[in-house]
């Protein structure tokens, strides 16, 4: 086994493009799919490592970018550089990444051949992706999302603004040299996704994954609902793929009804709001071809809504643990629960998935889901459910594992650039009784502390929220990790409610995190994934680059 | 029941598409056409080709290099003509029923590919150009040489004479070639350009999923002819027992198959060539895996794990007939569909394993150790079988598999290991109970 994930080495992704070309949003996407199937993904800006060093405030020298530059800029250069390779050698090498993304503007051929050949000799294969636009309207919106904060642009005209910027850049980096060369691999996107050029030497399944989803990539205005299927007949079966109980039939008829109205109700709001006065986007449901989830949707079959039945989307496989106390599995898989707690995303039990394995078998859904131009109700077990939504917004793969959807609360996402918001809209007069977790979901023991969910919990839709730039406190450390080895600038936050900027919550007045089992910060820090703060990452760049 | 819910599949609704190939004679379009169409039945898409070289013969049977001459007036009606009837045919098909068809000819001009595009976008039906565009002599002379000399076109005529009319045929219509977007205005249609067999790849303006998907098929496509193997795991101690699933190790007589699966394969490949081994994630491929040499890179693909029979695994034919009689009787009647009670269908089987797929359209010298049912349906693409066949393809054990594929089709070498193993195969509508299949069943 290579002991990475998919078989594939150690690959590092280099980003290509002048600024303004959306290189942020693809490095984010791509870092949120990556680390979502599983794979070690981590984003190395080379801005990060220019403002380091040139300190808070201070300025890279005028000639910095040219090919001519002095002796003074090339030795800053490549110091700047240096630095930022040998964090992503050691994070290869020593935290066991896989996947390193390089993002910087490497505008010159000669220095994308030597950087492919430098990362070479470390055993680390080197994919292209550059961002190439030239359409002058997409530039121009590009430019005016990234310089919207910058105060050098305060009051004025936004094209003007836009105008201004983009001359900037050409001022700033004369030189750049569009990718032509044979012998590296690359993918050059050429106007945010209209057309793609491959150059492929040697690609392997995980590049293609890459490309895959590249080709997939973009943003859209629909919104994706997700709720639990009603309880069944035989909650704790597997196997037994049992229809709807009694019960399970009158929620899944409340939770029809619910979805229509809201769906109705924010027209009306919308248009309340002096929004246009348009009609509702027409409604998709997927669901498994578990029983129980196809019955769910059959209030909304009979009346007209399209019901999609998706194999890939049926619930973690238990293996052996089905029907097991979490007492019996304890005892009787002890080495087994023993891995699991060590990790709990990719451990699988004997005969059964893992979390990783299902988010593989759900890929193609994911896909298909980032293609779809309707909107979208997703009707599947609550470990589906996790899976889909931490993909959506973006969860550790550690608290995948935790998640909780309640049945009285139908999920919606709402799609934007570069972060996606939930919210939650609940479902009135359901026994209380059925609304907690999946009685038939796996007993896999996770690890302590963990335990005390019972009952109502909130899941972290607050994520997009806090991501406005507050710094987090020491009690939240899970998720990002920008610039530096050690600089925890940037990172997302979960958990503590007194966030500004965050989205309100109807429930239990706060933001309680998925990671309530490591709130009181003992929890250490052992695993840093990417995350999106790519509104932090463009105030950023404004700074640096103007 | 449930097995009967599932009939769809992952067939998207309201998408049609015409894929319409371009590219010279002889740059294995009829090939990736070929393979679009298989791929596609595969995933119970429904697809056909519709070869305009065909339509042309009715009226050509033998044409020489100049009736491709664009100054032949006749030899450009009569082409002109073929097109049509063949798009004609392809809307009748599309009416009852069809989603991906396949345009297979040259459309080698911008002209003629206006035609074809408003010709089908007339009927409210997307259009995806795919060019293969090569310049490698060496690939360009031996598609001459494979593929044209054995052409309906020139049957029964000196191969040397053939040849030859077919590079002064390939010369006409390099005349008034002009591949996609040369001229810069024709940056409005989707298209893929695969060039030099993949070593480039454009793609342009692609509108929707399942267009993304045939794409990505198309992308990890390679031409070169390239072996696959395949093998069950030994024998196992639920095979023993007549059980079905379950996890169980190898039976003493499995134990000896791994033993010679080493010398199988050598023998099967010719030479001391390594192989990459994909296992499951069961135990019984895993040790069928663990006697080939070391520098065999062993990996494990949860998806090649066996058909799941959820609440009837680890049971026999017996216990499941006598137990859920009506599902035992459902199955038979089709196989291919019915999902065992919490469990998989075989086409649910064919839906996890499209990656394992895509990654072995790409890569060479995969040997696969996997199970009866997921083997079926790998040969199943391979072989082109039916989804009424695929289900009841014996796939003995003990015995590797080597897959070859050529230009039109596939080639089956079979290499017993000459070590005894109970039948794990049962006719459609006999009795419960695993048989000897019927000699000349195939594999």
């Amino acid at each position: 086994m290579s002991g990475r994930l998919f078989h594939s080495g150690r690959i590092a992704i280099v980003m290509v493009g002048l600024p303004a070309r959306g290189k942020t949003h693809i490095c984010v996407s791509m870092a949120r799919y990556l680390s979502w199937l599983g794979v070690k993904t981590r984003i190395f800006h080379l801005g990060d490592y220019r403002r380091a060093t040139v300190g808070q405030g201070g300025h890279v020298p005028q000639d910095y970018f040219y090919p001519n530059a002095s002796p003074a800029s090339v030795m800053l250069r490549q110091k700047i550089l240096k630095k930022c390779r040998e964090d992503i050698y050691a994070w290869l090498n020593h935290e066991n990444g896989q996947v390193a993304i390089y993002d910087a503007v490497n505008p010159t051929a000669s220095g994308r051949r030597a950087l492919a050949k430098e990362f070479a000799k470390h055993d680390v294969q080197t994919l292209f992706i550059e961002s190439f636009v030239d359409d002058q309207e997409i530039l121009k919106e590009n430019a005016r999302n990234v310089k919207i904060s910058s105060p050098d642009f305060h009051g004025m005209d936004p094209d003007e603004a836009a105008k201004r910027y983009l001359k900037r850049i050409e001022t700033k980096i004369p030189v750049f040299e569009t990718m032509a060369e044979e012998e590296l691999n690359y993918i050059k996107m050429i106007n945010a996704g209209q057309a793609f050029f491959y150059n492929n030497v040697s690609f392997n399944y995980l590049s293609h994954r890459i490309v895959f989803y590249l080709t997939n990539l973009h943003i859209k205005h629909r919104t994706t609902f997700f709720v639990r299927a009603g309880t069944a007949t035989e909650e704790d079966s597997y196997k037994a793929d049992a229809p709807l109980s009694a019960e399970g039939e009158a929620y899944a008829q409340v939770m029809a009804e619910t979805l229509v109205r809201h769906r109705e109700q924010e027209r009306q709001a919308t248009i309340d709001q002096g929004g246009p006065d348009v009609p509702l986007r027409p409604l998709t449901i997927w669901t498994s071809t578990r029983l129980r989830t196809i019955q769910t949707a059959e209030p909304l079959r009979e009346l007209g809504y399209k019901v999609r039945h998706r194999s890939q989307m049926s619930q973690i496989n238990p293996g052996v643990c089905e029907k097991l106390s979490e007492r019996a599995i304890r005892s009787l898989y002890p080495e087994e629960v023993e891995k699991h707690e060590l990790d709990p995303y990719h451990h699988r039990y004997p005969r059964a998935e893992s979390y990783h394995d299902l988010a593989v078998r759900l890929e193609p859904i994911i896909l298909e889901l980032e293609r779809e131009q309707n909107d979208l109700l997703i009707i599947a077990h609550e470990s589906v459910l996790r899976v889909l939504y931490s993909y959506l917004m973006h969860c550790s793969t550690r608290d995948i594992p935790k998640l909780k959807f309640p049945r009285d609360e139908i999920i919606e996402i709402i799609p934007a650039a570069y972060q996606n918001e939930a919210k939650r809209v609940h479902i009135p007069g359901l026994d209380p009784k059925m609304i907690p977790g999946s009685p038939e979901d796996i007993r896999i023991p996770v690890p302590p502390g963990s335990e005390d969910f019972g009952g109502r919990q909130l899941t972290p839709i607050s994520i997009p929220a806090m991501i406005m730039g507050s710094p987090p406190s020491a009690t939240e450390v899970t998720i990002g990790f920008f610039g530096k080895t050690g600089d925890r600038k940037g990172s997302v936050s979960i958990g503590g409610g007194d966030r500004k900027g965050s989205i309100s919550v109807s429930n239990n007045g706060g933001l309680r995190s998925v990671s309530g089992s490591f709130s009181g910060g003992e929890r250490p820090v052992t695993e840093k994934i990417v995350n999106n703060t790519a509104k932090e990452m463009v105030e950023d760049k404004v700074a640096d680059e103007d | 029941m449930a097995p009967r819910i599932n009939g769809v599949g992952i067939r998207p609704e309201e998408t049609r598409i015409c894929v319409v190939m371009v590219g010279l004679p002889a740059r294995g379009k009829s090939y990736i056409a070929q393979k679009a169409q298989r791929y596609l039945k595969w995933l119970s898409i429904p697809a056909a080709t519709f070869n305009v070289g065909n339509y042309r013969r009715n009226d050509a049977p033998h044409p020489s290099a100049d009736f491709f001459d664009t100054n032949n007036a006749e030899g450009e009606r009569k082409r002109r003509a073929a097109a049509e009837a063949a798009v004609v045919d392809m809307m009748k098909w599309f009416k009852s029923g069809g989603v991906v068809g396949i345009l297979d000819a040259t459309n080698s001009t911008k002209e003629r590919r206006k035609w074809v595009l408003d010709r089908i976008n007339q009927e409210g039906i997307d259009v995806i150009f795919v060019e293969s565009k090569c310049d490698e002599e060496e690939l360009i002379m031996a598609n001459i040489r494979d593929v044209k000399t054995t052409s309906p076109d020139y049957q029964g005529q000196d191969p040397e004479q053939a040849a030859l009319d077919f590079r002064n045929r390939i010369r006409n219509y390099e005349k008034v070639y002009k591949t996609i977007n040369e001229d810069g205005d024709e940056d409005h249609l989707t298209y893929l350009k695969i060039m030099n067999v993949g070593r480039q790849v454009i793609i342009n303006r692609i509108q929707d999923y399942l267009q993304s998907r045939i794409v990505y098929y198309l992308m990890n496509l390679h031409i070169r002819p390239r072996s696959v193997w395949l093998s069950r795991h030994g024998e196992s101690m639920l095979n023993l027992e007549g059980r079905i699933g379950g996890d169980a190790d190898l039976s003493h007589r499995g134990e000896e198959y791994a033993l010679k699966l080493p010398g199988l394969v050598r023998e099967s490949v010719g030479s001391d060539r390594p192989l990459t081994v994909w296992t499951s994630t069961l135990k019984r491929t895993i040790a069928t895996a663990r006697h080939l040499p070391k520098h065999y890179n062993q990996l494990q693909w949860k998806a090649l794990d066996e058909l799941d029979a959820g609440v009837c695994d680890g049971m026999t034919y017996q216990e499941i007939a006598d137990m859920y009689p009506e599902d035992f009787q459902a199955r038979d009647e089709d196989k291919y569909n019915y999902r065992y009670r919490g469990g998989e269908s075989y086409r649910d089987v064919v839906i996890r394993l499209e990656p394992i797929i895509m990654e072995l359209e790409r890569s060479e010298d995969i040997l696969i150790i996997s199970h009866q049912a997921v083997i079926r349906c790998i040969y199943a693409y391979f072989m082109q079988k039916t989804q009424e066949e695929s289900p009841w393809v014996p796939v003995p054990l003990h015995t590797l598999m080597k897959l070859t594929t050529r230009a039109y089709g596939t080639e089956v070498e079979i290499f017993k290991a000459e070590v005894k193993a109970v039948s794990t195969w049962r006719g459609k509508g006999s009795t419960a109970k695993h048989e000897d299949p019927i000699p000349e069943g195939g594999v």
